[in-house]
């Protein structure tokens, strides 16, 4: 497997909001097909990365290549019909459109253009309807198609908000903490979507919950400070000095074994 | 029936009605054209989420851009309307596509200073615009077999164009455009994080408000003989945005009633009396305060109320109405 081409590579990525360096140094690649996780304390730039990687926040410096493509310089939105996708942290919906439609305008985006024909009416069979009924099916929320999306539980909200990304029919898809705010019922459903999810995506992740990232990565990827810690698979991370030292104190949750 | 063609007879019925209820022709062409001018300012403010200060340059520049040709050239009534519409669309992708830079407050204001750079544009070349006075004698040619000179022909002449510029906007807020510019409303950062380029649709929607707008514009300019310097005027910005307001910004057919309200109860007021503009200025306070549904969030209020309770539930379900 590590002879195979990375789908996503960071090279030397950094990030500075003003004078603060969020992001330094960090060289990343993202095996095909594999469930690759990163961990770390709070403020280590976790997200700062998926915003990096996604076009949300240009590198500073730095080289990030999808398939071997520079995409350093592409903005988000041009990004997503290469075949990004991602969650966010802290949910970010259409609040007042129906779960359908959510879904159906992420999967409308990997076309953008085909939504700017004003004349072109929304059609109940059309490619983009199609996907968001499978995408809901999948994530057991089509109970739920007509409803609003701020009117959904926080639990809904968040498979709704990874169903997003889904929706978007990515090969790389990002999930920023999916288990965000969830009760233990819904923490083992996202558990078991995820790993789904790794049958037909590559999926990068953020997580706190060690018990999922023990559990379903690949491989394990260690910040601190805007840096690479550690680099490898669950039992090496584990295991590691470093990586010990660096989480003592911390709130992770979730057992490591 | 859906909402939609619901909407549509309601515009259809405000067409039919206007000249049944009142005397002067030239109000009722003037319901209809405001009607058009607020439907485009709701495509952008209810729809898209922008604060265009900027909606009185398209209308002032469609009323000129009519004279102008009428009286320069020998073209006919159809395409000296149609350069109006091509004139609002253009300039209107040029100022949203400045203005669209900024957001929140600097967005406003960016469409505030168009409006002004507009209107000083206009007032200096007085030998193209007639400056204070306006462009003067602008007539009113027949169009094929069809005469236009009394104000009820024209009125309907006004009238048609209404129902399917209506049915036009109703067509581009349902379409799959439509609904991403509700979503960029709703939420911008996740619009683009899911592959959509805002910036296009934004300047899109201004190029489509902006040749509505130049068209309601031409025939302000042709009902009344005149394109009067106030049609390019920031005050002019500023009532298409009121009447929008006052509508309510959820429907299109909203926009048909803050229009009609708007100018029928200012041409009221003003005969009783001079400072009607205080009174109306008290009722959008009231309209800020307590209804920011606007008239259409309480006809919907009233009509709520008086359904039997079985069928309220799904009227409650916010972002859906009972109409």
């Amino acid at each position: 497997m590590s002879a195979q081409a990375p789908i996503l590579a960071a090279d030397k990525l950094a990030v500075r909001y003003g004078s603060f360096l969020a992001l330094s140094d960090v060289t990343l690649a993202i095996k095909p097909n594999t469930i690759h996780s990163v961990i770390g304390p709070n403020g280590a730039g976790k997200t700062t990365l998926f915003h990096a990687l996604t076009g949300r926040v240009q590198a500073s410096s730095g080289r990030i290549t999808l398939n071997g493509r520079d995409i350093t310089h592409l903005s988000d939105d041009k990004r997503v019909p290469l075949g990004i996708a991602r969650s966010f942290q802290v949910t970010s919906l259409f609040q007042n459109l129906t779960v359908r439609e959510n879904l159906r305008l992420a999967a409308q985006g990997r076309t953008p253009l085909q939504a700017l024909a004003p004349w072109r009416g929304v059609e109940p069979d059309g490619e983009a309807t199609v996907i968001a009924d499978q995408v809901m099916s999948r994530l057991g929320i089509t109970a739920v198609a007509d409803r609003v999306a701020g009117e959904l539980s926080h639990g809904q909200q968040r498979r709704l908000e990874v169903g997003m990304a889904v929706a978007a029919k990515p090969r790389l898809i990002l999930l920023d903490e999916p288990t965000s705010g969830m009760g233990i019922d819904d923490i083992e459903a996202m558990k078991a979507l995820i790993r789904d999810l790794g049958r037909d995506h590559t999926v990068l992740f953020i997580e706190h919950n060690m018990g999922i990232v023990m559990n379903i990565s690949d491989t394990v990827t260690v910040m601190r400070a805007g840096r690479v810690l550690v680099e490898g698979s669950p039992m090496v991370v584990r295991d590691d000095p470093e990586v010990r030292r660096a989480y003592l104190g911390n709130m992770m949750t979730g057992d490591i074994a | 029936m859906n909402r939609s063609s619901l909407h549509f007879i309601l515009a259809a019925i405000v067409a039919v009605a206007l000249p049944l209820f009142m005397r002067s022709g030239t109000l009722a062409s003037e319901v209809l054209i405001y009607a058009m001018a607020a439907s485009a300012c709701n495509l952008l403010l209810g729809y898209t989420g922008l604060l265009s200060f900027g909606q009185g340059i398209f209308f002032g520049l469609g009323s000129y851009v009519v004279g102008l040709t009428l009286l320069h050239t020998p073209l006919p009534l159809g395409l000296a309307i149609l350069f109006s519409i091509v004139i609002g669309a253009l300039v209107a992708t040029g100022v949203g596509w400045l203005s669209i830079r900024r957001q929140g407050v600097y967005f406003v204001m960016l469409t505030l200073a168009f409006s002004q750079f507009f209107y000083f544009l206009a007032y200096t070349f007085k030998d193209i615009t007639g400056g204070d006075n306006g462009l003067l004698n602008i007539p009113r040619p027949d169009v094929g077999p069809l005469v236009l000179r009394s104000s009820w022909a024209y009125y309907a002449f006004i009238a048609i164009i209404f129902l399917l510029i209506f049915a036009t906007l109703q067509r581009v807020a349902s379409s799959t455009f439509g609904r991403t510019l509700l979503a960029i409303r709703d939420n911008e950062e996740r619009a683009r994080a899911i592959g959509f380029p805002v910036r296009t649709f934004k300047i899109t929607a201004f190029a489509i408000s902006g040749a509505v707008t130049g068209l309601a514009g031409a025939l302000h300019a042709l009902l009344i003989g005149v394109a009067p310097l106030s049609n390019i005027d920031y005050h002019m910005s500023e009532s298409i945005l009121i009447m929008t307001i006052i509508g309510g910004t959820g429907n299109l057919f909203a926009s048909v009633l803050g229009a009609g309200f708007y100018v029928i109860v200012s041409d009221l007021l003003s005969t009783i009396w001079p400072r009607w503009l205080l009174l109306l200025g008290g009722l959008l306070v009231v309209v800020a305060l307590f209804m920011q549904q606007g008239l259409w969030g309480l006809l919907e209020r009233i009509i709520l109320a008086l359904r039997p309770a079985s069928r309220t539930a799904a009227g409650k379900e916010p972002g859906r109405s009972p109409l």
